[in-house]
């Protein structure tokens, strides 16, 4: 395994000298989405290598959407990820109208742009807290779920669920958001406008927090695009990607959007767990006023194009062709391939690429050179539900071996926040 | 980015090389508009050729690399993004290269792009394509002893595949 390793030459060479310990992380907590193993090599507290498995619960979905009809399918995709889990088939739907040809109204791609946003906000509010909860200040997990909750009461008031909400269909959406329930938004954005200055104040004018995140977990701009990353961790780094800015979709489309880095909170972007703390922050306060936007602009008319799901069925059956479909979801870009051919209900091909995926290659220049007690953040510093710290082992390579439990690995992490702040 | 300058650079430097280029014009909006996507298809010989061109020029992004069983042959489609920045300036660039089923083999592209490796390891284990001078060819989403390739749709792949799901299904006592 320890020479198989990914050496990728990412600045901090590894020095042999010390006595070096390999460690593995994970690989599996039921709450992630894709459970990870990590196994890092140290020197003392230093990481000097990491090696990053994936795929302990890889399950198929990608096979089982082939044998599937186009409906079926797009059901499975809302449950490829819980988190963000109208991402997927937002872009699904996208790529099969691009493929079939199939028209959406205005009306629907307002909704479709509305839920996306609200999504947003739970994920990054989720994010925020659980990496509050990894720095060992759980105070401001409380805080930030709690204000959390109140988008998870707009999302269940809005679509009848508070994950999986099956809005989007070919061609339009499943239900529409009616007057009465516009008002109950209005006042998640009036409490949102007040209560995130809060949050704004408690990370990011907190002394403990910056001293935990401040050059934690660097990936430079050039790291950010050599290895393909998305989402807010290579904006944190200073690159203006994002997918609602660069490529029109939905209601983006007659937006005036802008990839939030951390220049607009006035600070050069140095890619660090502090920026990424600032631009998915700064992307709430952009998500509450997209909605607003939306909510305001709204167009009337039609919610489905084809209305009826037998026809709908038929139209796919009959359609042939290639088509893309991408979203910007909360943790970065989701990205969908698909190929029709006619005469069967099956795609032909499909081919997933969730954000998780392109930001696996990022962690490298992260972990590397930073201290073991650091790990929980930076892990977590990409992925929102990256809590899958189960077991750690430390093993002596000359025999003598020592377990670290997932409780252990936290203390490590409050012993170093009260240790740094004296 | 407009469609025209990324198929000129390429043209320019291909030549007879790139065999196919469409260009997809989807509709983006309520007043009709318009956004292109790029096709192109070029000979397995000059894909680094055509990814070096594209990285000389622009500022290309890999977002994944898919793959599509014809058969006979594997057509690989290399997913770019070009011209993100600006509002609405990126262009989706696929650059689709087939691959003989008795040969499936493909200079890596990780000295270009060392992103795509996660791409390049996923499509090596799912399609079974050997990439020459990839750093690490291990499997990365299936266990380290699967041998079958479960994107391949020629008889012995798919009846391997089928075998092992059915045998999954009644272990797990589920609906397939």
């Amino acid at each position: 395994m320890h020479n198989e390793r990914i050496n990728l030459d990412l600045g901090e060479s590894k020095t042999c000298g010390l006595t070096s310990y390999s460690i593995p992380v994970g690989p599996t907590h039921p709450a992630l989405k894709e459970p990870i193993r990590f196994s890092f090599d140290v020197e003392g507290e230093r990481i000097v290598g990491v090696d990053i498995q994936p795929g302990f619960a890889h399950r198929g979905i990608e096979y089982m959407g082939m044998r599937r009809n186009l409906i079926q399918t797009l059901y499975l995709s809302e449950r490829i990820c819980g988190i963000c889990s109208i991402s997927h088939p937002l872009t699904l739907v996208q790529a099969v109208e691009a493929a079939a040809g199939i028209e959406v109204p205005p009306r629907a791609q307002a909704i479709r742009t509305i839920i996306g946003e609200v999504e947003r906000i739970h994920s990054h509010l989720l994010w925020a807290g659980v990496g509050a909860h990894e720095l060992g200040f759980d105070t401001l997990l409380y805080l930030t779920w709690n204000v959390r909750e109140k988008v998870m009461d707009l999302l269940e008031q809005l679509t009848g669920n508070r994950v999986d909400y099956a809005i989007p269909i070919y061609g339009g959406v499943r239900r529409d958001i009616p007057e009465e329930k516009a008002h109950l938004a209005y006042e998640a954005i009036d409490y949102y406008n007040g209560a995130l200055q809060q949050l704004i104040d408690a990370f990011l004018h907190d002394k403990s927090v910056e001293m935990r995140t401040r050059n934690v977990g660097v990936m430079t701009y050039d790291q950010a695009i050599a290895l393909c990353a998305v989402g807010p961790t290579t904006r944190a780094s200073g690159v203006k990607k994002d997918v609602r800015q660069d490529w029109p979709y939905f209601s983006y489309a007659d937006m005036d959007l802008h990839a939030i880095t951390p220049e607009d909170f006035g600070t050069e972007p140095i890619g660090d767990v502090y920026d990424n703390i600032i631009v998915r922050l700064l992307e709430v306060a952009q998500s509450v006023k997209i909605i607003e936007h939306c909510l305001e602009t709204m167009p009337g008319g039609e919610l489905l194009s084809i209305p009826k799901v037998p026809a709908l069925l038929a139209a796919l059956k009959k359609a042939e062709g290639e088509g893309i479909g991408r979203h910007e979801a909360p943790r970065g870009e989701v990205f969908h391939y698909i190929r029709l051919e006619a005469g069967v209900e099956e795609p032909a091909v499909w081919k997933v690429k969730a954000p998780t995926y392109s930001n696996l290659m990022p962690w490298v220049p992260k972990f590397l050179g930073d201290e073991i007690a650091d790990i929980p953040i930076i892990a977590a510093s990409i992925d929102p539900c990256m809590c899958c710290m189960d077991r750690v082992h430390l093993v002596d390579p000359h025999g003598g071996k020592d377990t670290l439990q997932k409780a252990q690995l936290i203390k490590l992490s409050r012993e170093k926040t009260r240790r740094v702040c004296g | 980015m407009k469609p025209d300058q990324v198929l000129e650079t390429l043209q320019t430097s291909l030549q007879d090389r790139l065999l196919d280029s469409h260009v997809v014009e989807r509709v983006v909006a309520a007043d009709g508009r318009t956004h292109p996507d790029l096709w192109v298809n070029v000979e397995r010989s000059v894909l680094r050729d055509a990814i070096a061109v594209l990285l000389a020029s622009f500022t290309p992004h890999l977002t994944v690399i898919s793959g599509d069983d014809l058969a006979e042959e594997l057509l690989l489609n290399y997913h770019f993004t070009v011209g993100w920045g600006a509002q609405f300036g990126e262009l989706n660039v696929t650059v689709q290269t087939s691959v003989p089923k008795s040969d499936l083999t493909m200079p890596t592209i990780t000295d270009l792009i060392p992103g795509a490796l996660t791409s390049e390891r996923e499509k090596h284990e799912f399609f079974g394509v050997t990439f020459d001078g990839i750093p690490d060819d291990r499997n990365l989403f299936l266990p380290p002893d699967m041998t079958i390739h479960p994107w391949r749709r020629d008889e012995d792949s798919q009846r391997e595949t089928d075998t092992m799901v059915e045998r999954l299904v009644k272990w797990e006592n589920r609906d397939a």
